[in-house]
């Protein structure tokens, strides 16, 4: 005869569920997320505050330059006017033998005769 | 008793620790009483001290407009210079600077030496120069010694076009001409800018910043032709040296637009230095000769001569009391309107009229007596329209007030008979006892030339503003004479240069009329002096008129004392060059 021992019947009351760490994703604490917020949005502001300061330094170094063109271009355009100037040419083409037409010569186009018609300074009685 | 020591150390320790709480307490409470004071309390008597601080605000001077000739061709424009300037307590060697600098910037080195030793903190050394210069004189590291960005007004025709466009001062205010004029239209609308500036002086990026723009001035676009400009003002001065005369004054209008193409005089100035280039005038003796700013042709007036004859034939005519070909009788070369006026050696006695040449008394039709510039002639003429309607005609063709040309401080003239004057209609038939300018004569001629339309001289076309809008002037006209009375005097004023005084007037290939006019300066006592007045004025081809061009030459040497002589070359050589430059065909009977 074998025997066995009693078995003990468990207290089924006095059985408990003893909270456990459950098995899920870790997560970010909220403060972290704030935190993380803050830093990203000081450094974005950072970030956006020299890049608006860089674009204002361009912008001004781009209005000198414009500035420093324009004043080139009325430079030029004094050099051109200065150039051009009559009192300039004058002498010089007087100097290079060029002289004024002593007589004018036009050709005056009749689109009624076939040829045309030369009315010359100098002749009496050819005007159209 | 070992108790009581423990007991007293934890009681001195948190009594430490109570004090330390409390000057920290303490210390915060300051802290924040400090920051209520500044944050709250003088927060915005701080904020105002501080921006006051960082906070510029500069006046943008607007750009000054351009003046272009009808071609586009630039008359006037503004470009930047830099002014060098000095703070006298930082330059070190004063006497080095001086001589070093003034000999680059051709100013007295004493001048220079006195203004580096006076007390004054800022001195400038030479205003406007240019770029280059300014960049040399800076590269020798002078300890003191600055420049500073400056606009500086260029005239790039320089003296051919200066007495249209005038000039203006150092800082830019206009001063003559339609630099004068047209100052307002020119200089624009100042702008602002008001931003903050670090210490360094940088503008701050993110600060506060508000710009106002300045308007630029408007660009004005002339009616002068540059090349026919440098042609009137080339003639002129050959003029002057050939007829020994104190000046000349030449204008050329448009017959039809009444524009002036050309208007200028010698002896004129340079206006980027602003002084005049007759070398020999003694400023100190002479200022008015040595600032040849003023232009005579809107400015001046003179007694026209025998260039007033067209007014008073041309009204005749309209009138109908006569014809061109009307016989007058017995023309005398002498008419006396007062009795024993020619025979009085008074010269306070007026009345005795002569013609310029002695003549046989004749009979003279009305074409012969413009041709040949008849006083006695005219003044017959002149009495059957009587004195009423003489000056009438004399206001209608704009003699003796503004025209209204856009030029500054324009001559009124004079026209005004004193009462009792029972002679002045007959002066002023042929020309004296009143004044006229160059322009109100040739703007009276231009209404014959535009079949008896007159119409307001003027100088600027249209103004364009930055946007690139343009407005065109407006003008006035009015019809003074018919038509037919019109073209009656032209033919007269063509046979004056075919066959009477002004024959030196004529331009090959083209047929020209015009006036002679030789009158008698007055002195400063009143009476008339030896000197003369010489003028022409015509126009051309005298069948469909383009141009009008008046001369007028001061005092010139008695063999070239008429109109004919010393003022009709001058116009056949404006004219000629006028006619070719607007494309006018030829007539071929010049």
């Amino acid at each position: 005869m074998s025997v066995r021992p009693l078995r003990q019947v468990p207290d089924r009351n006095r059985l408990r569920v003893l909270p456990g760490k459950r098995l899920r994703k870790p997560t970010i604490a909220p403060w972290m997320i704030m935190a993380m917020i803050g830093v990203v949005a000081f450094l974005g502001l950072g970030f956006a505050r020299t890049s608006l300061d860089r674009s204002a330094f361009e912008l001004a170094e781009l209005d000198k330059a414009i500035n420093e063109q324009i004043a080139i271009n009325r430079a030029l355009e004094l050099e051109i006017a200065r150039l051009e100037n009559p009192a300039r040419i004058a002498p010089l083409a007087e100097e290079m033998g060029l002289v004024a037409p002593e007589t004018t010569n036009q050709l005056l186009v009749d689109l009624e005769p076939t040829s045309p018609v030369v009315a010359d300074a100098g002749t009496e009685g050819q005007n159209q | 008793m070992a108790a009581t020591k423990a007991a007293r150390k934890v009681n001195r320790s948190k009594l430490r620790i109570a004090l330390i709480g409390l000057l920290v307490v303490a210390a915060w409470l300051g802290m924040a009483y400090r920051l209520v004071q500044i944050q709250v309390v003088q927060a915005a008597e701080l904020a105002e001290q501080g921006l006051s601080q960082r906070f510029v605000s500069r006046d943008l001077a607007p750009q000054r407009g351009k003046i272009f000739d009808r071609n586009g061709e630039l008359l006037a424009l503004t470009v930047e210079s830099q002014s060098l300037y000095a703070v006298p307590g930082q330059v070190e060697e004063p006497v080095w600077v001086a001589q070093q600098i003034g000999g680059l910037l051709d100013v007295d080195a004493d001048t220079l030496l006195d203004r580096l030793n006076s007390d004054q903190k800022f001195v400038y050394l030479k205003r406007q120069v240019d770029g280059v210069l300014a960049e040399e004189i800076l590269s020798l590291g002078v300890r003191g010694v600055y420049s500073l960005p400056e606009p500086k007004r260029i005239y790039p025709a320089g003296i051919v076009a200066s007495h249209v466009a005038g000039f203006v001062d150092i800082d830019g205010v206009g001063q003559e001409g339609l630099e004068l004029i047209y100052d307002q239209d020119l200089t624009g609308i100042p702008g602002k800018a008001e931003f903050e500036r670090s210490l360094s002086g940088e503008v701050i990026p993110q600060g506060y910043t508000r710009i106002v723009p300045a308007v630029p001035g408007v660009d004005l676009n002339t009616t002068i032709d540059l090349p026919l400009q440098y042609q009137a003002q080339q003639s002129c001065v050959d003029a002057v040296e050939r007829t020994g005369s104190a000046s000349c004054w030449v204008v050329a209008l448009h017959v039809e637009t009444g524009e002036i193409l050309a208007m200028t005089g010698a002896p004129g100035f340079d206006p980027d230095l602003r002084q005049t280039v007759d070398v020999d005038c003694d400023a100190a003796e002479d200022p008015p000769a040595c600032r040849a700013f003023s232009n005579f042709v809107v400015r001046g007036i003179l007694e026209p001569g025998s260039t007033q004859k067209l007014i008073t034939v041309a009204a005749a005519l309209e009138e109908g009391e006569v014809g061109i070909g009307t016989t007058i009788p017995q023309v005398a070369d002498e008419l006396e309107l007062l009795e024993d006026a020619c025979r009085s050696s008074d010269d306070e006695v007026h009345g005795c009229y002569r013609d310029f040449n002695e003549h046989e008394t004749q009979d003279m039709t009305v074409a012969q007596i413009f041709t040949q510039s008849s006083n006695i002639g005219t003044i017959k003429v002149a009495e059957r329209i009587g004195q009423d309607r003489l000056v009438e005609y004399i206001e209608a063709f704009g003699l003796g007030s503004r025209t209204g040309v856009d030029y500054s401080a324009e001559a009124e003239g004079i026209l005004r008979f004193d009462a009792g004057c029972e002679t002045c209609w007959a002066s002023a038939a042929i020309g004296y006892s009143v004044a006229v300018s160059p322009l109100q004569m040739a703007a009276a001629y231009a209404a014959i030339g535009n079949d008896g339309v007159w119409t307001t001289p003027h100088i600027v076309a249209s103004t364009t503003d930055v946007d690139g809008d343009t407005e065109v002037a407006g003008f006035e006209t009015r019809k003074v004479v018919s038509e037919t009375t019109a073209q009656l005097m032209r033919e007269l004023l063509a046979s004056v240069v075919e066959s009477g005084t002004g024959q030196g007037a004529s331009v090959p290939g083209y047929r020209v009329g015009g006036k002679t006019g030789t009158a008698n300066k007055l002195g400063e006592d009143g009476r008339y002096t030896d000197e003369t007045r010489a003028s022409f004025v015509g126009m051309a081809p005298i069948d469909d008129p383009q141009v009008v061009v008046a001369v007028v030459i001061d005092s010139p040497d008695r063999r070239f004392r008429t109109g004919g002589l010393a003022a009709a070359p001058v116009f056949s050589e404006v004219m000629e060059q006028a006619l070719h430059r607007l494309g006018a065909t030829p007539d071929g009977r010049g």
